[in-house]
């Protein structure tokens, strides 16, 4: 049984220039335990999936269609109240650039002790002190810093306090949201092996959020590529990587540089995203295509199931 | 083309600190050395990569020798000549020789500036031809980032563009006076990976194209390794190592070196690729 | 490594560069200026003193009982009310009351935006370089401004038009401005200091542009907007001040202002006898005032994006 199940699930933004589809006919699921991996590009709409899940979306989206069912309850039709019971206790998120969430003038275990105290009105504070300590353990600060302030932690520290305030209330699911982009390398190492090490030990479900494709890669059982607001490609991080099948998720892989590969010079042309607020019927990727035809840009692209555990949207492989 | 015997930058013992302004009451003002006798030399056509983490000191590196900050002390010679302290008219000749590309594509154009106005106003600024040589030079520029055709991008403000479109147009603002030398401060680390390789390939180009010398900063082991011939890796102010690119990530030297490879988030979990380099790519 | 797409032409299907962009951004800032209400009561209200100012010529050609200060009908020679030949009725020696309140509002206009204009123009050259050169400057030209600044502008006025006699028009318009550019000049400098540190500064700075350069080529347009802001809300007090010291007695006897005008009744102490006299000088005040003001905070939603009601996001 998923734990998490995204049907179809559709938000767009009003804005000025029109209504921006920014999310379209999203669908996966996660299992208890299992880490998924969204990866797009700036304007894909990957930070949008993961505000609503939290019930966080700002005051001008709408979602359009679909059912985010969380624990058999769909999310979306929770009252204001009830999604507050939910968000934290069940769902918890760890935002981009995080450790500017903490506050200056308050210790950081008194923050956390905080955050746990206010879901749960009946322990006492001693407890959740004491869980504060384990917390501090799981994340890797050691335990002579706990009364210490936010702004005598390092980078890295700021952000195991965000992630140990995540994990404070015993969530099921936690959302990362480009959570290391802002920092170094070497600290961007560690504080991944240490997301790594709770999810497995916690058995908590992630989902992890990013443009960098390697980091996802490292840290996730499942993948999905997304583009102008829709899922192109789904499925474990090994199939995806071994056998990329969407035409943009060869351009991606293409185009990542790490130590162990090169960029592969490909024929995708570099465009400029999408027109979300009149986006064509067709496959949204087919301006930068190299395989696409004239079919493309009209119909609709149809998932092509590749393996029980790989999927990709298009018609290119019917 | 690339020459290892001569050299265009050189640093000598640089060091910087910067001093925080504190209030009154809070005691002694911070001082965060920023660089500590740092000495290293970039040779004329090649692309040298700095690379370092936050706070390593390599943004500041690049501020001081296109004269943005001046050193404590130390010495900074450019194609031979003492640099360190000079003003006016002298400042304003040796800016035609070394220019910069900044980081943010987003914040580097003046928004109340066109595309036609800001690549020209280097041209304007040092009295370089008459209104219709620089529509011209402009128009050269801008192919060579890949901004074609010109002309259709002479009057675009930067709002109407996007980020990689902006950082090119930043490139074409830096090379329309043929430099010799120019820093590139991380400029594709506000860019989607796709883009990125665009930036790359056109610095590559340029290189060869207009022989310019380039200081390429990064964070990125893996970028400096594609892009560059030579890497410095500096760390807390200090250089801890230099030299050929291939060399330092096959064999690095430095434990923090070391470290920084370990630490680059790999794809496959794979082993370093080996890239065979032709003779005469060499350097 | 492969270099042969570096050169690859962006593709953009966009329509082809406007040459003049700034038609698209006032476009723009229309759209959302128009969504305030308070702008379009603002902007509504201010038609229609324009219109006025702009009929003030047409009165005395009709008849020449009808010029503001020379115009006295040959059969009044007192105050009288609206009557359907004076509109408003006559002041106490037979002029007619709608043609000076017409004149009056030409009077407003030129009083309010030229004062307005030389001390925003004062106040942003002073402050660009105040925050731009810092240091010293800075220091000397922000204590001259707060020196200023405390001085209270009408008091001052009066103590000079009482020591050099009857004041000009022009005169109090430059003394307004001279008293009034220390507010804007702080917001300015405030804006220079930040837009100092912006990397397209010191891309200019790196370009080798010098300082004159930087203030006025790069500088000076990311400030306009704010100073022009500020002009609306100048053009409140300017008027203000010219009408306080018309009341009180201070202003140019030689032309005919609101201000003035209810000075006439006040002097000839027609206060509680004649308020078709007392009224529309008073409410015209107000309201033009206030459609400046109110343009002006329609204004702020169009500079300040993050005041607007939408954001779209990632």
């Amino acid at each position: 049984m998923a734990l998490l199940t995204v049907e179809n699930l559709s938000v767009g933004y009003h804005t000025r220039k029109g209504f921006l589809k920014s999310v379209q006919g999203v669908s996966f699921a996660l299992a208890e335990g299992e880490s998924l991996g969204l990866v797009g590009e700036s304007g894909c709409g990957k930070t949008t999936i993961g505000m609503s899940l939290m019930g966080l979306l700002p005051e001008n989206a709408a979602v359009t269609d679909g059912r985010i069912l969380f624990e058999d309850k769909d999310l979306l039709k929770l009252s204001k109240k009830e999604i507050r019971q939910v968000r934290w206790k069940k769902i918890a998120m760890i935002f981009q650039a995080a450790m500017n969430a903490l506050n200056p003038v308050h210790r950081v275990s008194e923050q956390i002790a905080e955050a746990i105290l206010a879901h749960d009105t009946e322990i006492s504070e001693e407890t959740a002190m004491k869980q504060v300590e384990s917390l501090f353990q799981v994340v890797g600060i050691p335990p002579d810093r706990m009364r210490d302030y936010p702004h005598q932690y390092s980078g890295g520290m700021k952000q195991r306090a965000i992630i140990a305030m995540a994990l404070s209330c015993n969530p099921s699911l936690i959302i990362a949201d480009e959570p290391t982009t802002a920092l170094d390398v070497i600290v961007q190492d560690q504080i991944l092996n240490a997301i790594k090490d709770f999810q497995k030990r916690l058995n908590v479900s992630l989902i992890f959020i990013s443009h960098d494709i390697a980091v996802v890669a490292d840290v996730c059982d499942s993948i999905g590529i997304m583009f102008a607001g829709q899922l192109v490609e789904y499925g474990n991080v090994k199939d995806v990587f071994d056998v990329p099948m969407h035409p943009y998720t060869r351009s991606l892989l293409a185009s990542y540089l790490t130590l162990d590969k090169d960029i592969v010079q490909l024929d995708s042309k570099p465009g400029e995203t999408p027109d979300l607020v009149n986006p064509t019927p067709g496959c949204r990727f087919s301006e930068r295509c190299a395989l696409a035809d004239a079919a493309c840009s009209l119909n609709t692209p149809e998932w092509i199931e590749i393996s029980p555990t790989h999927k990709a949207l298009c018609n290119q492989f019917k | 083309m690339k020459d290892p015997n001569t050299v265009i930058v050189q640093l000598e013992s640089i060091s910087k600190t910067f001093r925080t302004r504190t209030s009154f009451l809070k005691g002694a003002p911070k001082e965060v050395v920023a660089l500590n006798r740092v000495s290293f030399e970039i040779f004329k056509g090649e692309i040298f990569g700095l690379v370092g983490e936050s706070g390593s000191g390599k943004t500041t590196t690049g501020r001081l020798i296109v004269k943005l900050e001046t050193p404590d002390s130390g010495k900074l010679l450019v194609d031979g000549n003492d640099i360190t302290q000079i003003k006016g008219r002298n400042l304003k000749n040796f800016r035609k020789k070394v220019q910069m590309i900044f980081q943010d594509p987003y914040q580097s154009l003046n928004p109340y500036l066109s595309v036609y106005d800001s690549v020209s106003e280097p041209l304007i600024v040092h009295n370089v031809g008459d209104s219709a040589t620089r529509k011209d030079r402009v128009r050269q520029s801008l192919k060579d980032v890949g901004l074609s055709p010109p002309d259709d991008f002479f009057y675009r403000y930067p709002h109407q563009m996007s980020g990689g479109q902006r950082q090119r147009v930043a490139i074409a603002r830096a090379m329309v006076l043929k430099p010799e030398f120019v820093v590139a401060d991380e400029p594709t680390s506000m860019l989607d990976a796709s883009i990125a390789i665009h930036i790359f390939n056109i610095l590559s180009e340029l290189r060869k194209k207009l022989n310019v010398t380039f200081l390429f900063i990064t964070h990125s082991l893996a970028a400096a390794r594609y892009l560059c011939d030579r890497i410095g890796v500096i760390y807390k102010g200090e250089m801890v190592e230099t030299g050929a690119a291939e060399d330092i990530i096959q064999n690095p030297q430095h434990p923090y070196t070391q470290a920084l490879i370990q630490a680059h988030p790999r794809f496959r979990h794979g082993p370093i690729l080996k890239k065979h380099i032709p003779r005469d790519q060499r350097f | 490594m492969t270099v042969n797409q570096s050169t690859q032409t962006s593709k953009i299907s966009v329509r082809p560069a406007k040459r003049f962009p700034t038609i698209e951004r006032l476009k723009e800032g229309w759209s959302v200026y128009k969504e305030n209400l308070i702008g379009k009561i603002g902007l509504t209200l201010l038609v229609i003193f324009a219109l006025m100012a702009v009929c003030s010529f047409f009165p005395p050609l009709i008849d020449p009982m009808y010029h503001p200060m020379t115009g006295v009908d040959p059969l009044i020679a007192h105050s009288t009310g609206p009557s359907w030949r004076h509109w408003l009725g006559t002041d106490f020696i037979g002029r007619d009351i709608l043609c000076q309140l017409l004149a009056g509002t030409r009077i407003a206009f030129m009083v309010g935006i030229s004062a307005a204009f030389m001390s925003i123009f004062l106040g942003t050259v002073i402050g660009m370089i105040a925050g731009y050169a810092g240091k010293i400057a800075d220091t000397l030209l922000m204590r001259l401004a707060d020196m200023i600044m405390v001085m209270p502008t009408l008091l001052v006025v009066l103590i000079l038009s009482s020591l050099f006699g009857q004041l000009n028009i022009w005169t109090i318009v430059l003394l307004i401005a001279l008293f009034r550019w220390p507010g804007v000049s702080r917001v300015i400098r405030a804006q220079t200091l930040s837009l100092k540190e912006r990397p397209f500064i010191e891309a200019a700075k790196v370009t080798g542009a010098s300082h004159f350069r930087i203030i006025f080529r790069h500088i000076m347009p990311n400030v306009l907007p704010l100073s022009l802001l500020y002009m609306t809300f100048r053009v409140t007090s300017a008027i203000i001040i010219e009408a306080a010291l018309a009341f009180l007695g201070f202003g140019d006897p030689s032309t005919v202002s609101w201000g003035m005008m209810l000075q006439w009744v006040w002097k000839t102490g027609h206060m509680f006898q004649a308020p078709y006299w007392l009224l529309p000088p008073g409410i015209c005040i107000s309201l033009l005032t206030l459609s400046f003001y109110m343009m002006g905070r329609a204004m702020e939603e169009v500079l300040d994006p993050r005041l607007r009601k939408e954001v779209a996001q990632e």
